[in-house]
């Protein structure tokens, strides 16, 4: 690390604690952020035919949606739907219409999330969720013994070595 | 009996693994995805309107600094500003903005490559409290968008041992050779005219910089000859031309920044002695300045 200080000591000025380029404007920050999340939704929704912010699917897409009980994702699909009224248990499964596993863009699958269910909680951010909260399906955790068949040594053989 | 805890408080690395380290399919798979993570344009002469590439360079000493602070990972600093040649390819940014997304882009690339991770209200700290942690956790979802949540970029750092491995040096030299080419690796990074260099060509030449630099090469000349870059070249399937040109470049920066930090500190020593007139800063002697990275205290 030495090195580093030594070299790149010509663009040092003054402690690593600074404001490089004055104030920041929080108004207009908060606008552009709402902008940009909502670029980022409604691309989304084109891409994948579903207006995420009604939590409908569109009229006009490539793909037919379906809904299914919350109860039948994995935990980890629900925590974004937390904020929104209990009673609505319903998620949207999706399926090609063409009958293909992929769209041809399956490289970009990642949807923002909608401004309007995400409010953000910095606790929740930092925090990795953890395993089986109360909301979650419980499932037995597999041991590696589980794939071997259970043996039982009978008594009165001799020992094979390496038993 | 007695049980002893033995762990300490720091960062339990895995062992270099053969597996990986001596498959050639491992550096064929590196050297197939790297384009993919490059930034598209060269954004001063497009997209960016308020940003200048000395502006640039700024955020990335501050980024390079808080990462060398809190003991980041080598490669979450050029990870960090892959990261943010990538957003401002694509997004047009105020420069009232820059250290925000410049900490956005740390706070992730910590994520991804650190065991502790940077927390948010420790880089907002580093910002001078001038961003809050609700616009770093806020901007972070845009910035992910944007990347379209392709973190996993190839940085050159992810070169380093294969090239490495592929080269006769002598086995003590290793470590300091390392980091050197570290070193190297971060002052490209803080450069603008590197950013559209693929990583495996910025490591290779980082490589033969440092070989260079130190002059493990001409101690047993008959063994590199003029080879060295021809070495160097086939390993990465570089160009041999292309990769001079940018072994040479990276030492022509080198040498730049020596030079400015030993004026700068030559400069704080005048200030120091003559008090606030700080005239004849041209007649400064520059034939002091250490060229020779052996030179420099490691």
């Amino acid at each position: 690390m030495a090195v580093h200080k030594h070299i790149l000591s010509a663009l040092r000025n003054g402690p690593t604690r600074r404001n490089l380029f004055g104030p920041v404007d929080r108004e207009q920050l908060q606008v552009e952020y709402q902008a940009a999340l909502h670029k980022d939704l409604e691309e989304a929704s084109i891409r994948w035919g579903f207006d995420f912010i009604r939590d409908k699917p569109l009229n006009s897409s490539d793909f037919k949606w379906e809904g299914i009980p919350a109860t039948k994702v994995p935990v980890l699909y629900r925590s974004c739907m937390l904020e929104q009224a209990e009673g609505d248990s319903i998620l949207a499964a999706v399926s090609h219409k063409g009958g293909r596993a992929q769209s041809p863009q399956s490289d970009k699958e990642n949807i923002p999330n909608s401004p309007e269910r995400y409010s953000l909680d910095l606790e929740k951010l930092e925090r990795t969720p953890e395993r089986g909260e109360s909301t979650g399906l419980k499932r037995k955790q597999t041991n590696i013994t589980d794939f071997f068949q259970a043996k039982r040594r009978v008594v009165g053989k001799p020992r094979k070595s390496g038993e | 009996m007695e049980l002893l805890c033995l762990e300490l408080d720091t960062n339990i690395r895995a062992r270099p693994d053969p597996n990986l380290l001596c498959d050639d399919r491992v550096l064929h798979s590196l050297l197939t995805i790297e384009e993919r993570f490059l930034p598209q344009y060269s954004y001063f002469k497009g997209v960016q309107k308020d940003i200048q590439p000395f502006m640039r360079r700024m955020v990335a000493t501050w980024m390079l600094e808080v990462c060398e602070e809190q003991k980041c990972e080598e490669e979450v600093f050029p990870l960090a500003m892959n990261y943010l040649d990538r957003f401002l390819a694509v997004v047009p940014t105020k420069k009232c903005n820059l250290q925000l997304l410049g900490a956005v882009c740390m706070f992730l690339a910590s994520k991804l490559k650190d065991t502790r991770p940077l927390t948010a209200e420790k880089l907002c700290i580093y910002t001078d409290n001038s961003i809050r942690p609700q616009e770093l956790l806020e901007w972070e979802l845009v910035v992910l968008g944007k990347l379209k949540w392709n973190l996993a970029a190839v940085t050159p750092n992810d070169f380093i041992e294969y090239i490495l491995r592929r080269l006769p040096l002598p086995e003590d030299k290793l470590a300091l050779i390392r980091k050197h080419v570290q070193t190297f690796i971060a002052l490209c990074a803080t450069d603008f005219s590197f950013a559209m260099y693929p990583p495996s060509m910025i490591a290779t030449g980082s490589v033969g910089a440092a070989i260079c630099g130190l002059q493990l090469n001409s101690s047993n000349q008959s063994q590199w000859g003029d080879s060295l870059t021809d070495l160097l070249a086939k390993i990465t399937n570089t160009e041999v031309d292309v990769l001079k040109a940018c072994q040479e470049h990276i030492e022509r920066v080198l040498v730049s920044s020596l030079r400015e930090g030993h004026q700068q500190q030559q400069q704080q020593q005048q200030q120091t002695q003559r008090g606030s007139s700080g005239k004849g800063l041209e007649e400064l002697d520059q034939s002091s300045t250490p060229t020779d990275v052996r030179d420099i205290n490691l």
